[in-house]
């Protein structure tokens, strides 16, 4: 039979997944981004130093990762110099919104997969927050109107987590959550001039000083972020793990992984990062080489020559293509599939034995876990390589706070030549985010951004291949081929962001 | 601009949908207790957006979000919140839609591909579908966000969608219930939430523009803490200067906000404090040309204008 998942719910945007289930397996899956904007079209022609701006509305939820990719190519395009202060402010404000990032994933987005909210009707304790929620759910259901509880009910029939006082402490969780991202996006606003859609992030840096008050006050929101996901999201992914240990083997994807590292180290071109760089094809880890990357569009709703290389990128939309069944492009490394994200991200560090924090982490959780380090390629890998990354990126901020030389320049004085080109690469919450800009007279003459979501949503490549999310959803098997529980768990795992996906 | 008459009988049909009794009387009402059996229903549905509006109405701080979707309205339906998904999503957006849950208000986010329908597509109909369903039965529509009030960035020159506001697609059409435009890119999250708690409390806020004039009142420039600057022509030179940022393209002499008092992401900062000339980010004319870029290095570049 065929079924569509979409609209999918708890993700950034508008996805359907067409599936067809025989036997009581997915046979097949088509991944349909079903939202177009035309972003490369429009910023044709426009002053590039609009390009970060206009950029970070490809996607509100990680709006950060898009300036900083932009502020990157730009940096090359002008050949302009990052002072110190530059770079630090750029990962403050990119890191801070991490880990809000992986939070919102984990909680608002995925967690009602696993956890069963009605739960709360069982709750006996005192605490007023889960008491008030205790009786809202209770007016609600017992009020006779249409859907009541909603946003968080109705939901798909599944088996949820069993046991009471999890359930509860996981919806208390959800709440707490929500305060504790907020302070993390207040962290990066100090610096990057609200949240979302950040106006102080420029290439080179950023227009706000860092004065040691708004040090002190970013240093403080970030430690109580990092005891939130010491003593909560990190307990609280392990014990879905060790409700759901099947979810280690569902969901893997079956191409490779790459990943742009995260976090530069130092303002040098190319410098080292937090996570290393790195491709991940049949086993071994390669540098990353941006040639290599082009994107099929047979299967997409697109007129434009397919297969072409980022920098030739080109695009026009053809809504009513025949046999098109997505407007998200199929990015290809060297013709291969990858998955990206966080799995990509802590996998591709480990392997090349880069960041020691890195490495003891996924050692410590796969003993604790008996699985191995491949099996971060897995629905709960994706969600362990997310808290992974949290712990890591949350001990590097406070660190990197400190190295702010509050005496001196935070940007460089910005001269746009009249021609240039450049590549920023970077690693959204989401996964690798490459964007490319060539200046022609003043003004952007092409602009290129191939987005996480692209690589893990991609449809069919022109040989036929899926795409990350596609491979990872066919083989697997369904105990309801209408709700398909285990299908939406894996397309959450990915957290597909759709505006990103097209833009 | 809407006259006080027409004023108040939208007013008056508002609250009949939130069954709040005896309006218009503003300060009666404001003392009611809020009957949670009685609070407004609000399906809330993107069109072409970026979830920066909706990841924006979670920073809010008191109160929070969660007293919001609970306490003060009931969040029937958000892709990015709700439980359900699929076709039952679908059953319950078109139950609201149809009428037959009863009366909601809606809330939409993003703009609307006016001249290529395919560009935004949810379930088995195209976006223009459901904004026409909810045209037809909803008490009032808010538009949250410059994509939903003004056509903001999809709208940008040389776009290939014919994206427009679902404003105006609402107002093309005669649209003749409430329509509330909350701007910004994003909205702040006290704009969309207190003009919520307005409707509960006291029914539809004044507008100015078609937004609330609580906050949309005035022009960001007439309350900037740096306008002594502006008046005593210290001017920022470069980027990162402090000063008046006017000379490198502040557009807060153009766009109508209270960031100034209000700040941003809990009180904490807004653009200016952070040396970070204001975008026009509320502006209907937000991004709209090319030639007319966000910022002016210098003088003698002449990049706008």
């Amino acid at each position: 039979m065929k079924v569509d998942l979409g609209p999918i719910t708890r993700i950034e945007g508008h996805l359907n997944v067409h599936t067809t289930v025989e036997g009581g397996v997915v046979t097949d899956a088509r991944c349909m981004g079903e939202m177009f904007r035309g972003f490369e079209i429009f910023l044709q022609g426009r002053n590039p130093l609009d390009a970060q701006q206009i950029t970070q509305r490809i996607c509100g939820v990680c709006p950060y990762a898009h300036a900083i990719a932009s502020s990157y190519a730009q940096e090359q395009a002008y050949q302009q110099a990052v002072p110190p202060n530059g770079r630090i402010l750029h990962n403050l404000i990119q890191g801070a919104n991490h880990l809000y990032d992986y939070l919102l994933h984990f909680y608002q987005l995925a967690a009602l997969d696993f956890v069963d909210i009605t739960a709360i009707l069982k709750y006996q304790g005192k605490d007023p927050e889960l008491t008030k929620v205790k009786n809202w759910v209770k007016a609600e259901l017992a009020s006779g109107k249409p859907f009541p509880a909603a946003p968080f009910l109705p939901r798909l029939s599944g088996n949820y987590i069993a046991n009471t006082e999890l359930n509860i402490g996981a919806i208390k969780h959800y709440l707490d959550a929500l305060e504790i991202e907020r302070k993390a996006n207040q962290a990066s606003a100090i610096f990057g001039g609200k949240f979302p859609h950040a106006t102080a992030i420029f290439p080179t840096g950023c227009t706000q000083k860092p004065r040691i008050d708004l040090i002190t006050t970013y240093v403080s929101l970030i430690q109580e972020v990092r005891q939130f996901i010491h003593d909560t999201y990190i307990p609280d992914v392990a014990a879905v793990a060790a409700g759901f240990p099947n979810y280690w083997e569902i969901g893997a994807s079956k191409g490779g992984f790459l990943s742009y590292g995260l976090l530069p180290l130092s303002p040098k071109p190319g410098g080292e990062r937090l996570f290393a760089p790195g491709v991940l094809l049949d086993g071994s880890v390669q540098k990353v080489d941006f040639e290599r990357i082009t994107q099929d569009i047979n299967n997409a709703r697109y007129s434009s020559p397919t297969g072409l290389k980022v920098r030739d990128a080109t695009l026009t939309p053809a809504p009513h293509k025949a046999d098109a069944y997505s407007w998200i492009k199929a990015p290809r490394y060297g013709g291969k599939m990858v998955e990206v994200g966080p799995a990509a991200r802590v996998m591709i560090d480990y392997l090349q034995g880069h960041n020691p924090k890195v490495k003891s982490l996924v050692e410590t959780f796969a003993a604790k876990a008996k699985i191995k380090p491949r099996q971060l390629n897995s629905v709960l890998g994706r969600h362990l390589s997310r808290a992974i990354c949290a712990a890591v990126i949350a001990d590097f901020l406070l660190e990197e706070a400190e190295r702010l030389d509050p005496a001196g320049p935070t940007m460089a004085d910005l001269k746009i030549p009249a021609s240039g080109e450049g590549f920023g690469a970077t690693e959204a919450s989401r996964g690798a985010l490459l964007h490319y800009i060539r200046i022609e007279n003043h003004k952007i003459a092409r602009y290129e951004c191939v987005v996480p979501t692209t690589w893990n949503a991609s449809p069919r490549d022109d040989q036929g291949t899926p795409g990350a999310m596609e491979s990872a959803l066919i083989g697997t098997k369904v105990a309801n081929p209408e709700d398909q529980m285990e299908s939406v768990r894996i397309v959450h795992s990915f957290d597909p962001c759709l505006a990103c996906a097209v833009h | 601009m809407i006259d006080r008459r027409q004023f108040l009988k939208l007013a008056a049909s508002l609250s009949a949908a939130f069954g709040v009794a005896n309006l218009p009387e503003p300060v009666a009402a404001a003392l009611k207790k809020i009957d949670p059996a009685s609070v407004p229903k609000l399906v809330y549905l993107q069109g072409l957006s970026c979830t920066g509006c909706s990841v924006s109405l979670l920073q809010a701080k008191s109160p929070s979000a969660a007293t919001m979707i609970t306490d003060y309205s009931q969040l029937a339906f958000h892709a990015d919140l709700s439980a359900i998904s699929g076709k039952k999503a679908l059953d319950l957006i078109k139950k609201f839609l149809s009428g037959e849950a009863g009366p909601y208000f809606f809330a939409v986010e993003g703009a609307v591909p006016a001249t290529m329908p395919e560009a935004c597509v949810i379930g088995d109909h195209p976006f223009s579908w459901y904004l026409d369903q909810a045209g037809a039965s909803a008490a009032g529509v808010v538009t949250v966000g410059t994509c939903a009030s003004h056509g903001g960035i999809p709208a940008a020159e040389g776009n290939p969608t014919g994206a427009i506001s679902a404003r105006d697609y609402y107002t093309h059409k005669g649209f003749a219930k409430p329509l509330i435009a909350i701007p910004g890119c994003p909205p702040h999250p006290d704009w969309v939430w207190q003009t919520v708690v307005h409707l509960v409390k006291i029914g539809l806020p004044e507008l100015v523009d078609g937004a609330p004039k609580l906050f949309f009142g005035r022009k960001i420039h007439d309350g900037c803490p740096r306008y002594h600057d502006f008046q005593q022509e210290i001017f920022a030179k470069k980027l990162g200067d402090p000063g008046c940022l006017f000379k490198l393209g502040c557009l807060g002499p153009d766009t109508a906000a209270d960031c100034p008092s209000r700040w941003w992401n809990g009180g904490q900062t807004w653009c200016i404090d952070t040396n970070a000339p204001c975008i026009g980010c509320a502006s209907p004319i937000f991004a709209r040309k090319k030639n007319f870029p966000f910022y002016r290095l210098t003088e003698h570049q002449k990049v706008r204008g």
